[in-house]
């Protein structure tokens, strides 16, 4: 992209019209352009039709259009006089006696066909701000302030940089005027001078101590204006003309505060003007904040002050501070008025002591006393910028002295680390969110990340280094460069991508001179644009592009300041990336919320240390994941399972392939890690699994189809060895197990699909089982003479297993024909036998207990019974609690048609024609009176019991299926197994209201992911809460809460279940409430 | 450590305090206080003192005993009645699990998630209630009706009066303490005042309410008097109250005003009224949450058993205050149901958020009432769609245990240990024989 060249070969020219030409010449509207250049007053300007020299300036202007026209109004302003008288103000003896010889169009035509960069520079300012060409055409005789008027600095450019500039390095120009004078062509730009000629323009003695203005207020406010205006006009000449607009932005912004300053103490000459007596008893400093005071103004900004007053020797504190408040309201109104002259800019008090609602001035005393009281850590963040800028020096420098060594200590604060936490995830949340829509400083990856993380780690490393102290973005990030806190590349490209958005935003405010930060979506604004960051062709897709490459940068930029010099100190690594310090790294870890940073340093370490491929990749790899184990609830523990896996696995190809290549999959493994132990144990086993977190695909359930394909291929290669077929069976749970964990944790799943899951792998791993065990026992007995089915029962039937819960089963034999019965019974006893023994036993993959105490007669009957012992016993013997047990019933295993005979057989139990008798309804409800009293484990407390406790998973089930009791034999679609699914019919049937169903589902539900949840954090069963409370914050984490929730879960918990309880006293027992 | 947290130390050693008293309030509205020499307080500030919760009603279930109190550096005030020499002071505190997040138990933290709640709207709640107390002769006898210290009127001037010397000295501890008084003077009672605190921030005021409560049992004991706020003490003069004026501010605006409108009362007034009126019943339990506060609330003269508003109607439950030309920043509501003796910080909770959710829920305003209420019929009341507060603590507790509103602003614990504490109370109120009964029925029966 070539910045500046010539357009137009004139040559060509000849032969087109004027208006092709024109068109050539980059003119948008060229039978516009021609009527203005055909203009008469043109003609005395000598910038004729055939004027190549003045056209192809004008060419090079960012909006050519534009500029032409602001040309020809200027013009026609100055030949007819315009009101040039009223715009004398702050025009300089010298500019007024250059004024006196030939016209003043003529003159303005010499100096544009004299010098190039006179053109340049109006042409510039003229295309790129319409306001100022408005300005400019109000007060032509202001123009020579573009050129060398203020001095003689204004040599010639020397030859046009090819712009590729931005790749350059910008570093140093910064500090080179931040702390002299400002470099060419901004020699004239200091603020002494800005300062006496703001405090002339509105009648005042620059060298007087306390200076007055002579003009009345009106008058002065309006001579203010257009002083200020002229020299914002010879700046943004400057600026937009400049070859590089990135090198200079920190120049231009520190004399835009500069500037401000000199407003501001011109404005308190006027209040003291307008003051009878000038308010002589009352000395006033105006501090500097935000933007002002860490000299990095925008051209359109509020401008932030604090104000201190004291009385002058000898006079009275009281009367003072009257006037004082006087001098400060007449101030803020001078500068934020409008007039037909415009307004300067808001002065924004409210970062004083007690805000809006606290006094407008305060005496220094009284501003130290506050702070030392009452302020809160954000006025200490604010006062970092605090700097003199305008009236009392003396007074002002006493009150810099005073506050300074309260600011840093106020960063020893006990909350400091949660501070930083809180702000950090601030940060991180908006850099996540999605693309900034057009927003150049709250989007994301916008400037207010910038300063913002740039003042976290000023604020992190500050405390103890003196040396990051300063007020300015730009510094404060070359310091943390220089002193090792970043990485030298980084922040170079953190510095570029700033300067980017800043020159874009001031380039954007310039046009109109209105505070925005909003990047305009008009082509011929983004064409302006571009073309003032030096693209042609294409110019507004060009800028587009480079603007948000520019904040894709700032987007890592947590990466890169954070994260990466951590990795650096860790690693020793002997490249020129920043090195923290070990003491550094741990105040950096602490404050990333660690709670062992010693550890974290030591496991960082041995992730990163040496030359191998892993260590390599973990050292790209880590920056970024620190911060997502940092995100979650036990990042010490997240780190140390990381590093276990990364030693199992690491030098496996895919593994360290998958996390590099796919952000998403290190991000998941990080969250699961720092949040889950039952997953990190899980996947500490099987550390293959990890390849689960690949994609959300792979995330899916499996088909129970396909697992029990899986299981059945097992055991086929495993024949004749079922220990070895059974663990095959067991792994394909495992997997199953893991992978539904990984979605819980990272929210991809809810409560009933997890049940669904888990009792799916249950049921295959059941499946194998019985293969292996009819294996394991046909070697001993020969053929088996029974046919087998295995009917689940409980929250298996039901399909709604949690992480923790046993298999509930039932099992059938059926004799085949002529086989002697007991010879059968005892072989299924055998088989039964062998079947929970394979799934119980130890080995490397999960075990499933399998719990078969729902059968007839309990502990005490047969583990195993036939068909028609069933049949015997149900006739006979069925109780009520029976009945209900097997509405839950349902085969997953063996024999098909068994199982389909055994359903057939305890249908008529279950949903049992005419419903339920009212004796076994008062039995089953007196039953369940007596549980709530009696199961509930001893000293557990009944709100907080997630099975038996009020409302909880129990008050529902049994509400539920006694409903199904009741209703089933009329209403087929009650005769299901699973709690909601049931509920759910109940509802459809208008036997429960919509309302009753939902408080119910809420709290099943919820009660179900509690009990999960405990599972996950800790791999420990438990049906009951924890109750310390960061284990109950971490619970409520993988819940889905934001950190710090654990009371906020436990008061939903006791809402929900509250309500539930009520629905339950009602629906179940009968109560009328 | 902070400015305000090194600045109190400070203070402490210049005023040579020796004992620092960290305040907090169960959830029935009892001061506890927990004393600490100057040199723990540091890590005070730092971690909090830990404490059994379990000993204290309602606070923590036993198994997670261990809880923190720590003080809030804003509430520091040296107490004046302890003397100027090796003084004590004290601070209110926030009580915090182990792990640092707020209590969901402490009334304190009850009220100000109501308040952010409120912030999260953009508005501010702001309170002025007006304490009514009795002023008996010591000694006072168990089970005997005390003796009132004078038998003057409303507003009456006694000449050499007790309770003039007496509010004198109270308002001069208050005032002391940072706590403004605007008004003060002898209530209808015999012996009965009343002091007005200027208007403060909710949680201001709860604080301030309870060092009141204080202030004024010290007073009195030093005077040789016994200050008593139970709600109903003779059965034959008007009870205690606590009528408390609300606003709500949107930034500087005071939300309730809009010029020109009826009683210069804006929308958000009218649909705060709204909701307070709807949910009176509910919160009942808690702004008169003893039995005994049933007899003031049945008492008759004018006592405010009616659910209804009117403007200056000194018989309604809520009442628009005559508004001031000019003042636009004091338009305010007036709600006369509670008495002295309510956890302010519960209270005020409920209050804000049962006018919070006439606001959500946009409620219309009923027509206010300009009858006194206690004057109409029973058929009239009905008609005009007048209801009735709950007539016992028992009916309190029966409205209280269906109401939402009540147990999200509380949190499920508070409102679970509320209701059971309350019911207890009942229970035991019920079982007695009282003297009524033995002279009524013994003779007869």
């Amino acid at each position: 992209m070539a910045r500046r060249t010539t357009v137009g070969q004139v040559t060509t020219a000849r032969q087109a019209s004027f208006a092709a030409r024109l068109a050539r010449f980059g003119f948008a509207d060229p039978a516009a352009a021609e009527q203005v250049l055909s203009a008469p007053v043109m003609g005395e300007l000598r910038a004729g039709p055939t004027d190549e020299k003045l056209l192809s300036a004008l060419a090079d202007s960012p909006d050519p259009d534009l500029a032409l026209a602001a040309l020809g109004r200027l013009a026609e302003s100055m030949s007819t006089g315009g009101r040039a008288e009223a715009g004398l103000g702050g025009l300089t003896t010298q500019a007024l006696q250059s004024l006196g010889e030939g016209s003043a169009v003529a003159q303005l035509g010499d100096a544009l066909h004299r010098d190039d960069l006179t053109a340049r520079r109006l042409f510039a300012v003229l295309g790129g701000s319409a306001a100022l060409g408005d300005h400019l055409v109000r007060h032509p005789r202001q123009w020579p302030v573009i050129d060398g008027e203020l001095g003689g600095d204004d040599l010639p450019p020397g030859p046009a940089n090819p712009s590729s500039d931005f790749e350059a390095d910008h570093h140093g120009h910064a500090r080179e005027f931040l702390e002299g004078v400002p470099p060419r062509p901004f020699s004239s730009f200091t603020a002494d001078q800005m300062r006496s000629e703001l405090l002339q323009a509105v009648g005042a003695d620059p060298t007087a101590a306390m200076p007055v203005g002579e003009l009345p207020q009106d008058e002065a406010t309006d001579a203010l204006r257009v002083a200020y205006r002229r020299r914002l006009l010879g700046l943004a000449a400057r600026d937009l003309a400049a070859d590089n607009p990135l090198a200079i932005l920190p120049t231009v912004a520190a004399i835009l505060a500069d500037l401000a300053a000199a407003a501001l103490e011109a404005a308190l000459a006027v209040a003291r003007g307008s003051l009878p007596g000038h308010g002589k008893d009352c000395r006033l400093a105006v501090i500097g904040m935000g933007k002002c005071g860490g000299r990095e103004l925008n051209y359109v900004s509020d401008v932030d002050v604090i104000y201190v007053v004291e009385a002058v020797e000898g006079a009275d504190e009281h009367k003072a501070i009257t006037e004082g408040t006087r001098l400060a309201s007449t101030l803020g109104l001078v500068c934020s008025k409008a007039t037909p002259e415009g307004t300067l800019w808001p002065v924004d008090p409210n970062l004083r002591p007690e805000g809006r609602q606290g006094p407008l001035v305060r005496t220094l005393a009284s501003h130290l006393t506050y702070y030392e009281r009452w302020a809160k850590t954000w006025e200490f963040q604010a006062l970092l910028k605090a700097r003199l800028v305008a009236g009392d020096a003396d007074l002002g420098a006493r009150y810099l002295a005073g506050i300074e060594p309260m600011v840093w200590k106020a960063a020893e604060r006990e909350n400091f680390v949660a501070d930083v936490q809180a702000m950090r995830r601030r940060v991180e949340e908006t850099l996540k969110g999605p693309d900034a829509d057009r927003e150049l400083k709250l989007g994301a990856g916008g400037l207010r990340d910038v300063e913002f993380s740039v003042q976290l780690l000023q604020l992190v490393h500050g405390r103890i280094d003196a040396r990051l102290r300063t007020p300015n973005t730009l510094l404060g990030l070359e310091a943390l460069s220089t002193f090792g806190y970043v990485g030298r590349a980084d922040a170079a490209e953190l510095d570029r991508a700033y300067r980017m958005l800043r020159a874009l935003e001031h380039r954007i405010q310039l046009f109109r001179l209105q505070r925005t930060h909003v990047v305009p979506s008009g082509e011929a604004d983004l064409r302006r644009l571009g073309r003032e960051f030096g693209f042609r062709a294409n110019a507004g897709e060009g800028l587009s592009a480079l603007w948000r490459k520019q904040a894709r940068e700032v987007r890592r930029l947590h990466e890169k300041l954070f994260y990466r010099p951590l990795l650096a100190a860790a690693a020793e690594l002997t490249s020129d990336e920043a090195r923290l310090t070990p003491e550094a790294a741990r105040v950096r870890l602490a404050a990333l919320g660690y709670r062992d940073p010693a550890g974290a340093m030591r496991h960082l370490t041995a992730l990163t240390l040496g030359v191998s491929r892993r260590a390599a990749i973990q050292r790209q790899l880590l920056p970024v994941m620190l911060g997502w184990f940092a995100d979650g609830a036990d990042p010490d523990a997240g780190l140390l399972d990381f590093r276990r896996l990364s030693e199992a696995l690491g030098s496996t190809h895919w593994y360290l392939k998958m996390l590099r290549d796919s952000g998403a999959a290190a991000e998941r493994l990080a969250h699961v890690l720092s949040s889950s132990q039952l997953v990190a144990e899980l996947l500490q086993r099987a550390p293959e699994a990890v390849a689960l977190l690949e994609t959300d695909e792979v995330l899916q359930p499996q088909p129970l189809s396909s697992m029990i394909a899986g299981v059945r291929k097992g055991a086929a290669r495993h024949e004749g060895d079922p220990v070895a077929a059974v663990m095959a069976a067991r792994a394909v749970r495992r997997r199953e197990i893991i992978r539904t964990g990984v979605a819980d944790v990272v929210g991809l799943s809810d409560i009933d699909s997890v049940g669904r899951a888990l009792s799916d792998c249950a049921i295959a791993a059941v499946d194998g089982a019985l293969v292996a065990a009819a294996d394991s026992v046909r070697a001993k007995r020969g053929d088996l003479p029974v046919r087998m089915a295995v009917i689940a029962m409980g929250r298996l039937g039901g399909r709604e297993l949690s992480y923790s819960s046993d298999a509930d089963v039932m099992f059938v034999a059926d004799p085949l024909p002529g086989v002697d019965p007991h010879e059968a019974q005892a072989a299924a006893t055998d088989l039964c036998s062998e079947l929970r023994r394979l799934l119980s036993m130890t080995g490397p993959e999960p075990a499933l207990a399998v719990d078969a105490n729902l059968r007839p007669e309990g502990r005490n009957g047969p583990l195993v019974r036939s068909l028609a012992s069933y049949r015997d016993y149900y006739a006979r013997w069925s109780v009520a609690w029976e009945a209900q047990a097997l509405t839950r019933a349902l085969p997953i295993a063996g024999e098909k048609d068994l199982g389909a005979e055994f359903i057939e057989l305890i249908d008529p139990l279950r949903w049992r024609p005419g419903g339920l008798p009212d004796a076994s309804l008062k039995e089953i409800r007196r039953i369940k009176a007596r549980v709530e009293s009696e199961r509930l484990p001893r000293g557990a407390d009944p709100h907080r019991h997630l099975k038996l406790g009020r409302g909880a998973l129990a008050d529902v089930e049994w509400t539920v299926q006694l409903y199904q009791l009741q209703h089933a034999h009329e209403i087929p679609e009650l005769r299901v197994t699973g709690t909601m699914e049931a509920l759910a019919a109940a509802v459809g049937a208008g036997l429960i209201s919509a309302e009753d169903g939902e408080v119910l589902a809420e709290a099943w539900r919820l009660a179900a992911r509690f009990r999960n949840a405990i599972m996950l954090w800790k791999g420990n069963a438990s049906d009951v809460p924890p109750t310390n409370h960061t284990s109950l914050d971490g619970v409520a984490r993988i819940m889905g809460y934001p950190p710090g929730s654990a009371g906020r879960l436990d008061d939903d918990y006791q809402r929900v279940t509250r309500r539930a309880r009520t629905v339950v006293e009602r629906l179940f027992y009968g109560w009328d409430v | 450590m902070d400015r305000q947290q090194e600045f109190i130390l400070r203070s402490i050693e210049e005023r040579d305090i020796r004992f620092i008293r960290l305040w907090f309030t169960d959830i029935l509205g009892s001061l506890k206080s927990v004393a600490i020499a100057p040199a723990e307080l540091e890590g005070a500030f730092a971690e909090g003192i830990g404490f059994d919760g379990s000993a204290i009603e309602g606070l923590a279930r036993v198994h997670e005993a261990d809880m923190l109190a720590k003080p809030d550096p804003a509430t520091f005030q040296v107490l004046p009645w302890r003397g100027e020499s090796q003084g004590t002071a004290r601070m209110f505190c926030d009580i915090l699990t182990p792990s640092g997040e707020p209590a969901m138990m402490d009334p304190r933290n009850v009220l100000k998630r109501a308040l952010n709640g409120a912030a999260e709207h953009g508005l501010s709640f702001y309170t002025h209630p007006e304490i009514e107390f009795y002023l008996f002769k010591e000694p006072t006898t168990e089970g005997q009706e005390p003796e009132p210290v004078d038998q003057a009127g409303y507003f009456d001037h006694v000449a050499r009066g007790t309770t003039h010397d007496f509010r004198r000295a109270a308002i001069g501890v208050l005032e002391s303490m940072g706590i403004s008084v605007e008004f003060s003077h002898h209530e209808a009672g015999p012996g009965q005042n009343e002091i007005d605190l200027r208007y403060a921030d909710a949680l201001t005021m709860a604080d301030n309410i309870m060092t009141f409560r204080t202030v004024i049992k010290e007073v009195a004991l030093e005077q040789g008097l016994y200050a008593s706020f139970m709600p109903k003490p003779l059965s034959a003069h008007p009870g205690s109250g606590m009528h408390t004026h609300f606003s709500l501010f949107e930034g500087d605006q005071n939300a309730f005003h809009e010029a020109g409108a009826e009683y210069q009362l804006s929308k958000i007034g009218r649909q705060f009224i709204a909701g307070l009126l709807k949910h009176a019943a509910e919160i009942t339990a808690v702004t008169n949450q003893w039995v005994n506060s049933y007899k003031r609330i049945w008492g008759g003269a004018e006592a405010p058993a009616y659910v209804c508003w009117g403007h200056n109607n000194r018989s309604a439950l809520i009442r628009v205050p005559m508004y001031k030309p000019g003042k636009g920043q004091s338009t305010r509501v007036e709600y006369r149901g509670l008495d002295t003796a309510t956890n302010p910080y519960l209270a005020f909770a409920l209050m804000l958020n049962a006018g919070l959710k006439g606001i959500e829920e946009g409620l219309e305003l009923p027509d206010g009432a300009d009858d006194n209420v206690w004057s109409l019929t029973e058929g009239e009341r009905r008609a005009m769609g007048i209801t009735r507060l709950p007539s016992s603590l028992g009916q309190a507790i029966q409205v209280m245990e269906d109401s939402e509103l009540v147990a999200q602003t509380l949190g499920e614990g508070v409102f679970d240990f509320f209701l059971r504490n309350k019911r207890a109370e009942w229970d035991e109120y019920r079982s007695q024989v009282t003297p009524f009964e033995l002279k009524r029925y013994l003779p007869l029966l």
